[in-house]
């Protein structure tokens, strides 16, 4: 039943294409206001300050689809940031093995949430939560909460302050990135088996998926991320300290749940991070340009979290809530494991 | 064993204590030691809550930033001159409100609590942030240590968390509303069926906690004669490493009060041994994060074996 008109239907009442008006009306909102809001260098300069998080919201993408969480991605790019900073200045290694290494440890970090989360089948929020504090606290102590690194040489800030091809240089970085994670999630058996794992663990391990080595891998694969994101993050400013990317956890899950992923698991497209990402990043800079406080920002995000959340449950709420009504019969409570 | 997991919690400070004792005499002196245990009071309060909040199956970590909230809300009340125990009240409805928000989202929408707190946290914080913009808040000379003298004043709040203490762990185990939070924690539906509204008892643990948070920043308040609006600041990873390491499973439905007491105490016992044992206080943050981590690990390895 799938003939034009009712495709061209759906399309108009999907949660993404609702998403990309939004964008729209924020973006010519803040245009309005914003003298300067509009211009392509102030464009440029969204994308530019988007890439880490954006980032962080990619990797979080199969892991929420899985139906777990991490909380510890923005910790982990300040710990990577620490690194990194560290084996440039004091092991005298060129930015390029520095990173290289960088991107190792990231994966080891995410090995350490996977291994926890996989071999000993422990919650993800606590493990992440353990990692979150452990990761920014060795960032910290490793730093005795004063050291900074800086004075990269130009050749490594190219990647974080400079144009390449028209677009700044991070942009080509993130925009790969989510075209592979595009492809791995919507493309391949593989990435299709994570909405799996999120609908149904159990039925997963019937259809013979080897849900708990999938599990490790989205968790690494986020190790890795966040160690590139805290390259370009130092990049970009130039200089590395211990709270680099602290919150961003936050950006990353807004992002992910505003781009219609279920927090349950099971439902959600890496496009929709996509546009989330965009709702997100507009809305920071758009108030930076209408000369509101930073905190404003945070708070907005933290409210628009709690509303994308609602916004998605109360349909159904609303629908089980009349359907019980209608049938006076009790029905079950959701009941959920953490 | 019945209560292998709280005597081996025991254990671990009894040896803390040991090498304490050996390292750094110095530490068991009177006053040194009450201001140690007045410092761990709000701790303790807000730990206590957190517990039946993980009890019942939710996290919160918004707490850190609930108790800043009240903090400065109750230091600007008492800048105005209102009587010591109208504010105190005032913090504790108000952190009743806070906790009331999450449970709303919690039960009544059937969020994910960890999500659900990880946005009021950030959303309460910079709100406050933006209002105050860093701004400390002077507090009246009355409001200091309740009006007492600082010895009094200390074993007054040492007494106030005990009494707290007590009467949760005995509620926990005698009066039905506790058996209901256990009940829910282990399985919602089976507790639904058994004649308990899941749904009621977990927005009323999460009221509950907030309330325990506003008690907490008063206790805070009392203590110092300005109020930080940074205050409470990694206080959610305190409360919950207290709560993990006195074996309260994170899977909800088991672990007691007085474990979670000898966790708290373990826990703040801790940090004076790393200062004797000169090890920088920046380290504290990574040992919080390890000794959570090391907490769920000793769980879920126990748990494997029980299951083969």
């Amino acid at each position: 039943m799938t003939t034009p008109h009712s495709r061209w239907k759906t399309w108009l009442f999907r949660h993404e294409t609702a998403l990309l008006l939004v964008v729209v009306v924020e973006w010519l909102s803040f245009n309005a206001i914003g003298a300067r809001f509009g211009t392509l260098d102030n464009n440029f300069d969204i994308l530019r300050h988007t890439a880490e998080i954006g980032l962080l919201a990619l990797a979080m993408t199969p892991i929420i689809l899985t139906g777990g969480i991490d909380l510890s991605v923005g910790s982990l790019l300040g710990l990577c940031a620490i690194l990194f900073g560290k084996l440039w200045r004091d092991a005298g290694l060129s930015p390029m093995a520095a990173g290289g290494i960088t991107l190792v440890i990231g994966a080891l970090a995410g090995g350490l949430n996977a291994s926890l989360i996989t071999l000993l089948r422990l919650p993800p929020l606590i493990v992440t939560l353990g990692t979150y504090s452990l990761f920014r606290g060795l960032a910290e102590a490793i730093t005795r909460g004063a050291d900074t690194f800086t004075n990269f040489p130009a050749s490594f800030l190219v990647l974080g302050q400079e144009r390449w091809l028209g677009l700044p240089t991070q942009a080509w970085l993130f925009l790969v990135v989510a075209a592979a994670m595009w492809l791995l999630v919507h493309r391949t058996t593989y990435g299709r088996s994570f909405r799996a794992i999120g609908f149904a663990p159990e039925g997963a391990r019937h259809a013979g998926i080897p849900v708990q080595r999938r599990l490790a891998m989205v968790y690494v694969l986020a190790g890795i991320i966040a160690a590139l994101a805290a390259i370009i993050y130092t990049a970009r400013l130039g200089q590395a300290k211990a709270d680099a990317g602290m919150g961003y956890e936050l950006f990353a899950i807004t992002a992910v749940v505003l781009g219609g992923t279920s927090i349950f698991g099971g439902v959600g497209t890496v496009h929709g991070t996509l546009l989330g990402v965009a709702a997100i990043a507009v809305l920071n800079n758009g108030l930076v340009h209408a000369r509101q406080p930073r905190e404003v920002a945070g708070m907005l995000t933290g409210a628009l979290l709690l509303l994308a959340l609602s916004g998605s449950v109360v349909p159904k709420l609303w629908a089980a809530w009349r359907a019980r009504r209608r049938s006076s019969i009790p029905s079950p409570a959701p009941s959920r494991s953490p | 064993m019945r209560h292998f997991r709280e005597l081996s919690v025991a254990g671990a400070l009894v040896l803390v204590l040991i090498v304490l004792a050996i390292v750094a005499p110095g530490f068991y002196q009177a006053q040194p030691l009450l201001s140690l245990a007045t410092r761990e009071a709000p701790t303790l309060v807000v730990a206590c809550g957190m517990a039946l909040v993980i009890i019942g199956r939710q996290i919160d970590i918004s707490v850190g930033s609930q108790f800043a909230v009240c903090s400065v809300t109750a230091g600007m009340l008492a800048a105005q001159n209102w009587p010591t125990a109208l504010v105190t009240i005032a913090a504790i409805l108000l952190g009743a409100l806070l906790g009331a928000i999450n449970g709303a989202l919690v039960a009544g929408l059937r969020l994910p609590s960890i999500v659900v707190t990880l946005a009021t946290m950030v959303t309460w914080r910079e709100a406050l942030r933006w209002q105050r913009q860093g701004a400390f808040v002077n507090l009246p000379d009355r409001l200091q240590w309740l009006g007492l003298s600082q010895t009094a004043g200390q074993w007054m709040l040492v007494g106030v968390a005990l009494v707290v203490l007590v009467a949760i762990a005995l509620a926990m185990r005698h009066v039905a509303a506790g058996r209901f939070v256990y009940a829910v924690g282990t399985d919602a539906e089976a507790a639904r069926l058994a004649g308990i509204r899941p749904q009621r008892v977990t927005f009323n643990t999460f009221a509950l906690l907030g309330a325990l948070t506003g008690l907490a920043a008063m206790m805070n308040v009392a203590q110092s004669p300005q109020v930080d609006p940074k205050s409470g600041t990694g206080l959610e990873l305190k409360a919950i490493a207290a709560v993990v390491v006195g074996g309260v499973a994170i899977s909800g439905g088991r672990g007691s009060l007085w474990g979670v007491f000898v966790g708290l105490l373990l826990l703040a016992c801790v940090a004076p041994a790393l200062t004797h044992l000169r090890i920088e206080a920046y380290w504290e943050k990574a040992i919080q994060g390890a000794i959570i981590l090391l907490a769920v690990v000793a769980d879920g390895v126990r748990s494997r074996k029980a299951r083969r």
